[in-house]
């Protein structure tokens, strides 16, 4: 993984890239979350090639989960997801804590009307990383309280 | 014979959704071509059931190498699945005796390192036949030095 | 030693190792029974030697006689026959017996064993009290055994045991045994240790020297087998096995090695051709004869497989593996055949494949004779391998043996056949009576067409069916295909097609080119057969795009399209349809213009580019495209016009419209495969959660709006449908787009098309056919949607003005638009205006109509001529085509009405745009308009068309009554509000009811005058009467104007009417101030008088009596008026009260004096202070208010008095109300009915102030200064 901070760097321009070309009436505001998360897709679909390339045969969805909320995890963001939860029924809560790419932002409620957009490129990297594992899965994202949140991974039973 | 003698290393992607489209053929030219396409097709088959077996089975191997996939008169079908179920498979010429499981397990890494390159890599969309050249080549030479 | 004892031994799986018995035969076998059963008992612990675990085993003996035989001879390893245990029984207890006999045969025993070298000896003694009863002379007990432990064992004394009264059940007895049991086994595992270990060395030290020359693998074979058999005796199959896995891999090893070049000399016997292929044979413990040929080092390869592979079965089914069994019987297979290859065995053709097959199925019926259904079933994924394998050889033979060509086998075939049978021999007395031995089933088969079909398709079904159960459906479909393939050489394509069709789609949906472009070769061979000409020819149209084939294959599918299609199609004129998709790909289409929006009869090309999949040019009689047409709801394009055609741009293709007009289409996924279905994309959006309570943002985050899409499971089995020519239907009695005798090339082709437009709508491109002789082939869906458009456009009629905004009064200029839309100008058409003498039309001859194209640019000028009756004028339209427009101006000019006319910001606001903004903007000027309508009569419409146009009124008069004592004079303010510069003239004031006592005398320039725009010019008449002074005077004021710079001034009147009421004085008023008595002049800061004198003069008029009620006091009425003394610019401090209200009789002359006193503040002359006199109505007067007579008048003033004190003014002198209005708060008091005394002002004529601009000169006091600090 590239550094820490080049990353979030990189991560903050993007953001900013994609929203500056809607204002420039390329596409309406509502698809730039889309497009985010699209190329979050893609480049979890690399990751997860790289992460997985030595690991053994996952035993279950489940086990799968558990690689995201571990070495995926550790991997892209330094750290651990702090909580996992899931009904059993393929939706899994994954919750961070202190989520890298808002810590920078603010603790609290400040500019929490922008979390979204600092979110929508991880979603994408755990979907990808989800469907390049064959797990087909629609990732969302919430925040009430900065830098913590919460990522839900619904599972498409096939 | 000769001519096909050593590795023929088919590589194929098989996501449930991508319904085993090829993503990468190479065989020593031969006018049995046609016929490893055949064998590697029906060694799917094994592959599924491989895969399918993991965690079902009491000993469960979890090696991504699935090992000999089934014999043939002519060939040995070697199979190999990544985790993210691309699936790798390894037509050698049974007549070939300086193969051995090792080898064979090794060949599968060096695939699975260079299509890792290949996801990796921005100009490549996954679930598109390979046209990658270093990947090309990193076959061929493997394909050498089987002889 | 002979084989006839072996055998007997070796035959029955009986094995037990073997326990020689000496001595006293009749107590041994009274002992027999029970040792054989107790032995077995109790398991023992093997130690072994080499570190290999130890083992529990039950160990078993085969006791038998003392014979010297029995003893191996030197250099014999036969490990089966060896003794292991040599036992002398004897229940000598007497001494003298003891000396006589036993002794003797002990050390004749002993030194026959001696002989042969064997330590494994053990004397048994047997105590019975029976026996001693009827001794006498007894000895101690023991004394036998010391003398035989002293004679023989000499240091180990535990090779002689007692065991006591072995037939008693007591206890001493059982205790005796178990000691005796436990001794026996003990040695029997030291013997066993001892000897096999022995024989160990021995083989290791013999494999050792397998490089030496004269070193043969079949004598080692021999060798470590007895080790096996030994294993195998004593129930260790495990270690049995390992003897013979190693035997295989030392011979596999050999065999690679020969593959590599170095070949051992032995290995030579193996080489020898095949002579003989009846396959395995499972069913007997062991296969003697080969054994034998292997001992004798004449077995062949197969012989020593077969016999090596019957034992590790053997073996394994005793571990209950048996589907091990079947995993390594198919190994096995495929091995032999690579292993006679490498020896370069000479092989009959026809007979490894006997082998195999019998193998197979011998390997099966051994299996199925060992297991249960339900296991078999259960196992398939274990048998499936071999029955295939069988399958494949069986086919193989059948088509080696003719027994697959429709026309059976020939001479040679037979021939071949009965080698192979010979290469059989005869079938082995195991199999003989089971009726469906793989033997009698490969003679059946082979024996007739027949036949072999039954047994072929029998294993075919037998493997799919397998194959199905586990899943394996590509396996079950490749077998299937193999099976299609059968039916092809027996010429049934019928049953062939369906599984080749199964497996094409398989292929196709996992996108296997090759696969795919093979299977719908042989497809294509049996359609052809079939004579299922469509099919037949779609499926050559797919090979002949497949770019897997070599161009001579899809040269020949090609030309068997086109030659089919060459045909003159006898009996069914009906076109063969196919898909276009295998002959040529839709890449782009292009319009022109880019809009895709044209109105009616308008040129549209469509260029499409179209990609021929065929490898030779192909000529097309006709391509087209057919169009659904739909006529558009709403006429929003109509009135759009052309330029609104940008907005419905996104027409041109969902998404794929590109400002240029093109739509690109996908590109194919290699010919044949399915493209992905792609699931659809989702849709991201951000939320936020507020707080209901305060706005105050709870939470954020980014959800999915398109879940229950993108969580539906799709099926795959959708996407799988070959092109079949079912599917595609030609939609008739649709538009067409139609080329002719287009020649496609290979690659990309450029059709240009003209889209039809003749009707307005919307058109849809539906699909795309290529018509080659009796062939179309057909794209059933043009997707992206594509859709074109053709709007019809209404003729429509628009008049506005050039400059501005037209002036009232003065000829103006009018521009008529006409866009003709789907019209076109006839000769003799015209448009009827409606004449109104407010607004004639001025027919100014040569005024030149211009027609211009759609694009603006001009066609045509030609002069209008222009004929108007009283009632209408008609102006005769030039020639225009549709969508042209027509352009030409008009003069008009619009009476300016006399009257009061609605002020500009009253008018209706249904103006045109250009029209409202420039009112909005001009407000402030107070211009006067006037609404003009014209009914026009457009040529192409039966209604006639509305066209207002407004007009601005250049001036604006305002009039204001003077009065001198008695004397009137009118002034008229005429102001110009226009931004033209105006002559005026001959201005004059008329009185309406002409009376003789009136006239009005002009006090004004006779001249012509120069106006200037925003200027005003002021003209004054005196108002003369006779007898008495009109109450009210109804006046119009006329003058004439002209523009400045006009060539020649034709004069236009201007009218302005208005009404004076309250002409005549009532009242005049004088003031004087006099200096403070005693001074000749007025003095600052000193008070002097002021007089105020109020003289009626005129008698009370009627108007009077009901306008201010006076009342009757003393004799006469009297009416009371309010006085009011104010000094606005503070010249003046009036001292005391200031006002006062004085009762007047009514009657001339009557006269009032106030007196009042005020001070001078400043030196100089000073202006009187200024003095009111105003109406003092008491409460119970009536309210002056007349019931209105003309609302909307009312409403004017209102109007007016919002609108700025001048107008006030003016109309407060129009109407005493409006001063009412004007002075507000008492009136509205009044109206609401208050009891209250009420102010009324006089109209402005009323009073006459005489002391008006009267000054008096005041002189600054003596001690101003000081009076200016008390001030200050």
């Amino acid at each position: 993984m590239a550094d820490e901070a080049l990353f979030q760097f990189l991560h903050n321009e993007l953001i900013q890239y994609v929203y500056k070309s809607s204002e420039q009436g390329e596409m309406e505001n509502a698809r730039c979350i889309t497009k985010l998360e699209n190329m979050g897709f893609r480049v979890g679909q690399g990751l997860i090639e790289r992460f997985t390339k030595d690991t053994a045969r996952f035993k279950d969805e489940l086990d799968v989960m558990k690689f995201i909320c571990k070495d995926f995890w550790t991997s892209v963001f330094k750290k651990q997801i702090d909580n996992l939860r899931t009904n059993h029924q393929g939706i899994y809560v994954l919750q961070d804590n202190k989520f890298r790419l808002l810590s920078q932002l603010s603790a609290g409620k400040q500019y929490l009307e922008h979390a979204p957009k600092y979110l929508a490129f991880t979603c994408g990297l755990v979907r990808g990383g989800l469907a390049n594992l064959g797990v087909k899965s629609i990732v969302t994202a919430e925040v009430s309280v900065m830098p913590a949140c919460k990522f839900q991974v619904m599972i498409q039973k096939v | 014979m000769m001519t096909m003698l050593g590795g023929e290393p088919f590589l194929l992607v098989s996501k449930q959704e991508q319904q085993n489209y090829p993503l990468y053929i190479r065989s020593v030219p031969s006018d049995s071509e046609l016929k490893f396409h055949y064998t590697v097709h029906t060694s799917l088959d094994v592959v599924e059931e491989k895969v399918s077996a993991v965690g079902k089975v009491i000993v469960d191997q979890r090696e991504l190498y699935l090992g000999l996939l089934y014999p043939t008169e002519d060939y040995k079908v070697y199979g190999y699945v990544t985790n993210s179920k691309v699936k790798f498979v390894i037509v050698v010429d049974s007549s070939n005796t300086s193969l051995r499981d090792n080898e064979i397990r090794s060949m599968f890494r060096k695939l699975h390192n260079s299509f890792t390159d290949v996801m990796c890599n921005p100009f490549y969309n996954p679930g598109d036949p390979i046209q990658s050249k270093v990947f090309d080549s990193m076959v061929s030479s493997m394909m050498v030095q089987t002889c | 030693m002979e084989p006839h004892e072996e055998k007997p031994i070796i035959y029955t799986m009986e094995n037990k190792p073997i326990v020689t018995c000496a001595g006293d035969q009749a107590l041994f076998t009274s002992l027999y029974n029970s040792l054989t059963q107790q032995l077995p008992r109790e398991p023992m612990e093997w130690r072994r030697s080499y570190g290999r675990a130890p083992k529990m085993i039950h160990l078993e003996a085969n006791f038998v006689q003392f014979k010297e035989e029995l003893l191996p001879k030197e250099g014999n390893r036969a490990l089966l026959t060896f003794p292991f245990l040599h036992i002398y029984w004897t229940d000598c207890c007497d001494t003298e017996v003891y000396k006589a006999s036993v002794k003797e045969d002990i050390v004749r025993w002993q030194s026959l064993l001696r002989l042969h070298s064997t330590t494994d000896w053990l004397i048994v003694v047997v105590e019975s009290d029976t026996k001693k009863k009827n001794k006498t002379n007894i000895l101690p007990r023991t004394s036998i055994v010391d003398k035989i432990r002293n004679d023989f064992c000499n240091k180990q004394s535990d090779r002689c045991v007692i065991l006591s009264d072995p037939l008693k059940d007591s206890s001493r007895s059982q205790e005796s045994w178990s000691s005796f049991l436990t001794k026996l086994r003990t040695l029997l595992l030291m013997s066993f240790t001892k000897n096999l270990g022995r024989f160990e060395d021995d083989m290791r030290t013999l494999r050792e020297k397998r490089t030496e020359p004269g070193w043969s693998f079949c004598d080692y074979f021999m060798v470590q087998e007895e080790l096996a058999f030994v294993f195998e005796m004593l129930q260790q199959f495990e270690d049995a096995l390992v003897q013979y896995d190693e035997l295989d891999a030392l011979f596999t090893q050999y065999v690679l090695n020969f593959g590599a070049g170095d070949g051992a000399n032995w290995l030579c016997s193996f080489c020898q051709p095949l002579r003989s292929w009846n396959g395995l044979l499972l069913r007997r413990p062991i296969d003697m004869e080969k054994r034998e040929l292997i001992q004798h080092g004449q077995a062949s390869l197969l012989d020593l497989r077969s016999y090596l592979f019957s034992r590790q079965c053997t073996l394994l089914i005793f571990l209950l593996r048996p589907w091990e069994v079947t995993q390594r019987a198919l190994e096995l297979l495929h091995n032999c055949v690579q292993e006679l290859r490498l020896l370069e065995v000479s092989v009959p053709p026809g007979a490894l494949d006997c082998w195999v097959f019998l193998s197979c199925l011998e390997v099966l019926q051994r299996i199925e004779g060992c297991c249960d259904r339900a296991q078999l079933e259960a196992n398939c994924s274990h048998t499936v391998g071999l029955w295939t394998y069988a399958t494949e050889k069986l086919k193989s033979l059948g088509s080696l043996c003719g027994l697959v060509s429709e026309n059976g086998p020939n001479s040679e075939d037979l021939n071949r056949t009965v080698d192979l049978l010979a290469g059989l021999g005869a079938e082995r007395p195991e199999t003989a009576n089971s009726l469906q031995s793989p033997y009698k089933k490969l003679k059946e088969a082979l024996s007739s067409v027949e036949a072999f079909e039954k047994h072929y398709l029998e294993l075919s079904h037998a493997a799919m069916e397998m194959y199905r159960a586990i899943g394996r459906m590509r396996s079950a479909r490749l077998v299937g295909k193999s099976l299609a393939e059968f039916y092809m050489r027996k010429g049934d394509p019928q049953r062939a097609e369906a599984f080749l069709q199964e497996s094409l789609k398989s292929y196709l949906a996992e996108g296997w080119a090759l696969p795919v472009a093979h299977t719908r070769k042989q497809i294509a061979e049996c359609q052809k057969q079939l004579g299922q000409t469509d099919e037949y020819l779609q499926t050559s149209a797919l090979l002949a795009s497949d770019t897997h084939l070599t161009d001579m294959e899809r040269k020949h599918f090609c030309q068997e399209i086109l030659s089919f299609a060459g045909q003159t199609a006898e009996g069914h004129a009906q076109k063969v349809v196919l898909s276009m998709n295998a002959f040529a790909q839709l890449r782009q289409l292009q319009f022109r213009p880019a809009t895709a929006v044209v109105h009616v009869g308008a040129a549209l090309e469509l260029e499409l580019s179209l990609r021929s999949l065929m490898p030779v040019p192909v000529r097309l009689e006709q391509l087209a495209v057919s169009v659904h047409f739909s006529l558009e709801k709403g006429g929003a394009r109509g009135r759009a016009g052309p330029g609104g055609g940008a907005g419905n741009r996104g027409r041109v293709g969902q998404g794929q419209g590109s400002p240029c007009g093109t739509v690109l289409f996908p590109g194919e996924s290699p010919p044949g495969a399915l493209p992905r279905s792609q699931p659809p994309a989702l849709e991201l959006y951000e939320i936020q959660d507020r707080s209901p309570s305060d706005g105050a943002l709870n939470s954020a985050g980014v959800v999915c709006k398109n879940v229950h899409l993108l969580l539906r499971r799709q099926d795959s089995s959708a996407s799988l449908d070959t092109p079949s020519s079912t599917a595609v239907a030609v939609e008739d009695g649709a538009q067409l787009l139609k080329t002719h005798d287009v020649s496609l090339l290979p690659g990309n082709n450029n059709i240009l098309f003209t889209a039809p437009s003749r009707e307005p709508g919307t058109y849809t491109l539906r699909q795309l056919c290529a018509t080659v002789g009796r062939i179309q082939f057909v794209l059933p869906h043009i997707y992206p949607i594509v859709q074109y458009e053709v709007y019809s456009q209404e003729p429509q009629l628009s008049v506005e003005p050039l400059a501005d905004n037209l002036l009232a009064g003065l000829p103006q200029r009018v521009k008529f638009i006409i866009v003709t839309g789907h019209y076109s100008i006839k000769r003799g058409d015209a448009l009827q205006l409606s004449n109104s003498d407010a607004m004639p039309i001025l027919s100014s001859s040569g005024c030149v109509a211009r027609v211009l194209s759609s694009d603006s640019e001009l066609v045509a000028e030609t002069t209008l001529s222009m004929q108007s009756s009283e009632k209408v004028t008609s102006v005769s339209l030039p020639l225009a085509p549709p969508y042209h427009s027509v352009e030409f101006q008009l003069e008009v000019q619009c009476h300016i009405p006399a009257g009061p006319v609605r002020p500009e910001s009253e008018r209706l606001t249904n103006g045109e745009p250009w029209h409202r903004a420039r009112s909005r903007q001009r407000t402030s000027s107070g211009m006067s308009v006037v609404d003009q309508k014209i009914s026009i009569d457009c040529p192409w419409s039966i209604y006639s068309t509305l066209v207002a146009l407004t007009f601005y009124i250049p001036f604006k008069a305002k009039h204001l009554l003077l009065s001198s004592g008695k004397r009137k004079y009118i002034q008229v303010c005429l102001q110009n509000v226009s931004d033209m510069n105006f002559h005026v003239s001959d201005q004059q004031l008329a009185e309406r009811q002409q009376s003789s006592s009136l006239w009005l005398q002009s006090l004004n320039a006779k001249a012509k005058q120069l106006v200037h725009s925003k200027q005003s010019v002021f003209c004054l008449w005196e108002v003369k009467w006779t007898c008495e002074p009109p109450a009210s005077l109804q006046c119009v004021f006329s003058i004439n104007f002209c523009p400045a710079d006009a060539q020649r001034s034709v004069f236009t009147p201007y009218y302005y009417e208005f009404q004076l009421d309250n002409v005549s004085t009532l009242y005049s008023l004088s003031a004087d101030i006099q200096p403070a008595p005693g001074e000749q002049q007025c003095r600052t800061g000193t008070l002097c008088g002021l007089e105020v004198s109020i003289v009626r003069l005129a008698e009370p008029s009627d108007s009077e009596q009901q306008d201010e009620g006076p009342v009757e006091t003393g004799g006469f009425c009297t009416t009371k008026l309010m006085y009011e003394v104010v000094d606005n610019s503070s010249n003046w401090a009036v001292c005391g009260k200031s006002s006062g209200i004085v009762s007047m009789p009514v009657a001339a002359n009557a006269t009032h004096k106030v007196r009042m006193e005020v001070m001078p503040l400043f030196a100089g002359h000073l202006p009187f202070p200024s003095i009111k006199v105003l109406k003092y109505l008491p409460h119970n007067a009536p309210s002056t208010i007349p019931p209105d007579t003309d609302g909307c008048v009312e409403n004017d003033n209102i109007s007016l008095l919002d609108k700025g004190l001048d107008d006030q003014a003016d109309t407060s002198s129009i109407r005493s109300r409006g001063s009412v209005h004007s002075l507000g708060g008492g009136s509205e008091q009044q109206q609401r009915g208050l009891p209250m005394p009420r102010l009324e002002p006089f109209g402005p004529g009323q009073v006459f102030n005489r002391s008006q601009g009267c000054q008096v000169l005041v002189l600054p006091s003596k001690d101003d200064h000081v009076l200016e600090v008390n001030l200050t």
